[in-house]
């Protein structure tokens, strides 16, 4: 029976030892600064914040082109195995296009493309099940088929620092409706059908963080939890004790976001992604 | 009751335009001492001017009117009072006027008897307008009124008698008033708009009286007014002559009696003397300084009930009210009505309906996604009719109202009953309780889980409400000159002060548990910019935790209104 391999993007963000264990191929979306061009996920996240910072022009994002797929796709077909590609949600990035355009260009049946309808650690715990799947044994099929049902039990909530960057980047989505705000407002951002969407509107980032922590289920079995955060690690530190406090026993991640979802949401974000199986 | 009185008069329409256009008349003349009964000495929409706006609603539509048929004229005084109704004791009022519309509908004229029964009615519906009702008020006062007169009704007295046994029902339960209300028994006061229902009743009645006994209305008193003998019992040194402390007060039972003997046996024994009534019965009001002779030359002439003597002395130094008319030094909101509707699109399903004042407020509001702000609030209550043309603007067929004001609570209730359109309303008692409700709103929700929402989230957030004393009063234990700086919190009167900002930190102080983390200001547009910086600098030096906002709000009267949470 042929080996199923898990492919998904640099948003995912995941660690190293996490993409060796389970051999999960990553594929870069890019950074393009005025002076230089980065591969997602190459780069140090602090020094490329330092390096947001100081740049005069937001940089901008681009999805992976099908050639850099390809690159991916092709040694693994042509070693005879499958592959489940999943990715960062088609609602904010085209990279399930260029993924499709690739499987397409390889006149192939043996790859599969997941729109994950999320990203950051979203996508990551989504990668991760299914990696665990496909060692298990499982299908090409039933890994897609275990995805699909996920999908509905994932949430991914985060509160940006501010709206700023979601704007300049044209990925604001439902939470336009909160720019012009003349209070200040700690936004509690969602995905929803693999859009941004405001889930609430909270005065204060404690307060923020508990509503989120409000959302997780009642009880912490099969309850896998990401925090995501970007240049803020002592706020991180904080929601990871209001979930400790809820769940007690509940093993918390801490993750970073990729420099891409970075560009995007900005310093300071604070999220949380969990998956109840 | 004379015998002119017991022979069947029929009422026209003209009889109870007449009645309703006197009654109004009546009450403009009791307006102030109604106002000055507010127990919170706050600027606010002032019981006295809002149950004379919604009578005057009514009486400016009859004006135009020249119809002979009752059931109209009394149609015509229901909607119209019931759209310029304001506050919640006029909406209650306006409830008055329905009941009694639904008592002579589709009739052209009615016998004094069907017409007791119609105001009948009408007590039950005023006493049936409220959800929640609170013992000490108005409602009180409309359900024993309700109680007393039922009686009258079922064995046929007639629209006098009826008016008069209302009347006294009514007196009765508004002297109660302190006794069930403890704020009202600290201030010192009965309830006021329970006086004002009592006002509008004596009003009629003498209207009534006047048809009934063909006696023009001019110079004719039915009984001292409650209220001229409140406001000298209570509004202190102005009325109070030291010569005559003892404020003498009884009934006469007879039968002959002469207002005009009675008048002139008492005129040399002191001042302020209101001597009125009917031959059966008349009231005597004096300040006297011998009451014992006073009572001696009242029995000459009949039996003496309800005998109340009071040492006005002992009033003065417990309850010395400054008269201040506070309704009329109120600047007008600045606010015009904007209907700043941003980008409607074909998902706005439910529209929101917000009451606030200050054009900084209102900014607020609409950029928070409020699809019409009406002007008013502190100032000025906004009319029932105000409310239904916002609520029609909209083209959403959902719409929240949020009151931001327990004096509009009522009148949204009613608007919403008016409207066909499916009305929620979230029952936001201040500004700050409204801006977090409006942040609770998800237009992807349902209009029931919105109102939920809206008011679990408006009663996380404290009011602070900094502001000025419109007279004297003694609030909490905490002694309040006229025009002394007051700060509120949650509507309770925690702090008073000379200066405005350092009244403002003593509150913030007084309300601070070391929870919040956010202190939102909204400084008003008696306040300049330098001054509210000075404010935030003082308390960000004291409260390096809090985290500090400061908007311009706009709003008169209220130096700074501010949420913590």
């Amino acid at each position: 029976m042929a080996v199923v391999r898990i492919v998904t993007d640099s948003t995912a963000f995941l660690p190293r030892e996490k993409m060796e264990a389970y051999n999960i191929k990553v594929v870069p979306l890019y950074v393009h600064f005025p002076d230089e061009i980065i591969l997602d996920g190459s780069i140090d996240n602090k020094v490329f914040f330092e390096k947001m910072k100081k740049t005069s022009k937001l940089p901008f994002t681009s999805q992976p082109s099908p050639g850099d797929f390809l690159k991916v796709y092709e040694p693994i077909i042509n070693n005879g195995d499958e592959i489940v590609s999943i990715h960062i949600s088609s609602g904010i990035s085209g990279t399930v296009e260029s993924a499709a355009t690739a499987a397409r260009m390889l006149q192939t049946d043996r790859i599969s493309i997941v729109d994950s309808t999320v990203t950051s650690g979203g996508l990551a715990l989504l990668t991760i099940a299914a990696a665990e799947a496909a060692e298990e044994g499982k299908a090409r099929d039933e890994i897609v088929d275990l995805l699909e049902q996920l999908k509905k039990k994932m949430k991914v909530l985060f509160v940006p620092a501010t709206l700023e960057y979601l704007k300049k980047g044209g990925r604001i989505g439902g939470a336009q409706a909160l720019l012009g705000t003349i209070l200040q407002i700690k936004p509690v951002l969602m995905f929803k059908d693999g859009k941004i969407e405001v889930f609430d509107k909270i005065r204060t980032m404690k307060k923020a963080m508990r509503r989120m922590v409000d959302e997780l289920p009642e009880k912490g079995q099969n309850l896998r939890i990401t925090i995501l955060q970007a240049e803020a690690v002592e706020t991180a530190g904080i929601l990871k004790e209001l979930i400790e406090e809820r769940l007690p026993g509940t093993a918390v991640e801490i993750m970073g976001i990729s420099p891409v979802i970075g560009t995007h949401v900005g310093p300071g974000v604070i999220g949380l992604a969990f998956l109840q199986k | 009751m004379n015998e002119k009185q017991e022979d069947i008069f029929t009422l026209h329409g003209e009889d109870l335009r007449h009645m309703i256009l006197s009654a109004c008349e009546y009450f403009e003349h009791h307006k102030e001492s109604i106002n000055d009964l507010n127990v919170f000495p706050v600027p606010d929409g002032d019981t006295g001017t809002n149950m004379s706006l919604t009578l005057k609603a009514a009486a400016d539509a009859l004006l135009s009117v020249n119809s002979s048929s009752i059931g109209e004229v009394a149609g015509i005084a229901a909607r119209s009072s019931l759209m310029g109704a304001r506050g919640n004791s006029g909406v209650i009022l306006s409830q008055l006027f329905r009941g009694i519309a639904r008592g002579l509908a589709g009739k052209d004229k009615a016998t004094l008897y069907e017409f007791g029964r119609a105001f009948q009615y009408g007590i039950v519906y005023a006493y049936n307008a409220v959800s929640k009702p609170i013992e000490g008020t108005i409602l009180t006062v409309a359900r024993e009124i309700a109680r007393g007169s039922r009686e009258a009704v079922q064995s046929s007295l007639n629209i006098v008698g009826l008016l008069q046994i209302a009347l006294e029902s009514g007196k009765k339960a508004l002297d109660r008033t302190p006794d069930l209300l403890p704020a009202l028994k600290e201030a010192g006061v009965v309830d006021a708009g329970g006086l004002g229902l009592v006002v509008f009743i004596e009003g009629c009645l003498q209207s009534m009286m006047e048809k009934t006994s063909g006696k023009e209305a001019t110079g004719y008193k039915l009984t001292p007014s409650l209220v001229e003998t409140r406001k000298k019992t209570q509004n202190g040194p102005e009325e109070f002559d030291e010569r005559y402390p003892y404020c003498t007060e009884l009934l006469i039972q007879g039968s002959g009696l002469s207002v005009e003997k009675i008048r002139s046996e008492l005129e040399r024994w002191g001042d302020s003397l209101l001597v009125a009534g009917e031959d059966e019965i008349v009231k005597v009001h004096i300040h006297t300084a011998e009451p014992g002779r006073i009572l001696q030359i009242c029995m000459q002439s009949g039996s003496l009930h309800d005998i109340k003597i009071d040492n006005m002395a002992d009033q003065y130094k417990s309850t010395h009210w400054a008269k201040f008319p506070a309704w009329k030094n109120l600047p007008e909101s600045k606010t015009p009505e904007n209907n700043v509707g941003a980008d409607v699109n074909d998902l706005v399903k439910i529209g929101i309906v917000t009451i606030s004042s200050g054009d900084g407020l209102a900014n607020i509001f609409t950029a928070l996604g409020a699809d019409k702000v009406i002007a008013g609030g502190q100032s000025m209550n906004p009319s029932i009719e105000e409310i239904v043309r916002a609520i029609e603007s909209l083209s959403s067929e959902m719409v929240i109202v949020l009151p931001n004001n327990n004096n509009i609570r009522f009148a949204a209730e009613q608007a919403a009953k008016l409207v066909e359109k499916e009305v929620a309303i979230v029952d936001t008692n201040s500004i700050p309780q409204g801006l977090a409700a409006m942040l609770a709103f998800d237009r992807t929700a349902s209009l029931a889980q919105n109102q939920s929402r809206m008011l679990e989230r408006a009663q996380q957030v404290k009011t602070g409400e900094v502001t000025f004393a419109v007279r004297e009063a003694r609030i909490n234990d905490i002694q309040i000159k006229k025009n002394d700086i007051i700060g509120l919190a949650d509507g309770n009167l925690l702090v008073r002060g000379e200066v405005v900002n350092r009244t403002t930190v003593a509150l913030l102080q007084a309300m601070l548990t070391g929870e919040e983390e956010i202190l939102t200001i909204f400084y008003g547009s008696e306040v300049s910019s330098s001054q509210v910086e000075e404010l935030v600098k003082e308390i960000t030096a004291k409260y390096p935790s809090l985290e500090v906002e400061f908007h311009y709000g706009g709003q008169p009267l209220y130096y700074y209104l501010f949420s913590l949470e």
